[in-house]
């Protein structure tokens, strides 16, 4: 019986390149959330930029091939939905 | 074969204040003690349908499994294994209601997890309470591994949902309180909400 201590590597969440980006636009993400979105103020898209900035390190940064696909995937429906126009991008803080 | 779980959970908060902290809860400082079990959590996509209110996010969750049972375990040559999940949730602001559904994008070829959870306001206090309603789904590919321990995977990681979801639920009311204390700061205008957000995480 095999007995290999391959240990998982343990990547804490600080560990990733994007660690500083995803801080940045989560921070700015619950904030609008919780202080507007779930309040009922919903016609304004915030954190653009941050979500901008932090997108763009995924696409270089993300390792497993599910999560690039995934990702990949969520920017063709992002690219679709330009289409409406009401989409608001020049809201960002 | 098939394992389901069904479990609900009253929040004596207000459906904003426990959607914020569903948000909240994997990026909250005290998570990766209490789930250990959660390696990475990453946003993958975002929508806002402006004239709906209608907000859509997909989330990467990194998990590591249980230890696997050793015939499992000589088969991928680890221990435990490091699992992607995927949670894609719906929020209509203006109905109120949370939808989230995760499961897993790896190891499909072994097991299947898929957990929708929902969020809604109390229907007996609709503005101070929040109804939490969970169905677990997990089922063991019977693939090459004997059917046996097919089921004591299943088996362990049905306990190992159960544990998590109930610390899930402490972290869940712990970033309530704290949102509580805050909306409390903010509405006599002492500290801006965030500042005190940060610093009664420890």
């Amino acid at each position: 019986m095999e007995m290999r201590s391959k240990k998982v590597p343990s990547s804490p969440s600080s560990a990733h390149p994007c660690a500083d980006l995803r801080t940045a636009y989560h921070d700015c993400f619950n904030r609008w959330y919780t202080e507007k979105f779930s309040k009922g103020q919903w016609d304004k898209e915030e954190c653009v930029s941050e979500w901008e900035k932090y997108r763009s390190c995924l696409a270089q940064h993300l390792e497993d091939k599910n999560l690039s696909r995934l990702l990949l995937e969520a920017e063709a429906a992002v690219y679709l939905s330009r289409e409406d126009p009401k989409r608001t991008d020049s809201n960002s803080l | 074969m098939v394992r389901a779980y069904t479990q609900e959970h009253v929040y004596r908060h207000p459906w904003s204040r426990v959607t914020s902290a569903a948000f909240r809860k994997f990026t909250h400082p005290s998570t990766p003690i209490l789930l250990s079990h959660i390696t990475d959590v990453h946003t993958l996509s975002r929508h806002l349908d402006s004239n709906n209110g209608v907000f859509t996010t997909t989330r990467s969750i990194t998990v590591k499994s249980p230890t696997l049972p050793f015939l499992v375990r000589r088969f991928l040559s680890s221990p435990s294994v490091v699992i992607h999940c995927v949670e894609s949730t719906v929020v209509h602001a203006q109905n109120r209601t949370m939808d989230i559904v995760a499961r897993n994008v790896s190891m499909r070829g072994l097991i299947e997890v898929e957990e929708s959870s929902r969020y809604v306001p109390h229907p007996e206090n609709e503005e101070e309470w929040t109804m939490f309603r969970q169905e677990t789904n997990i089922r063991c590919k019977p693939l090459s591994v004997i059917a046996a321990v097919a089921e004591k995977v299943e088996a362990r990681c049905a306990e190992r949902f159960l544990q998590n979801s109930v610390r899930g639920r402490e972290i869940m009311e712990r970033i309530c309180i704290d949102l509580q204390k805050d909306s409390v700061v903010v509405e006599t205008g002492a500290v801006d909400a965030t500042e005190a957000l940060s610093s009664s995480m420890w």
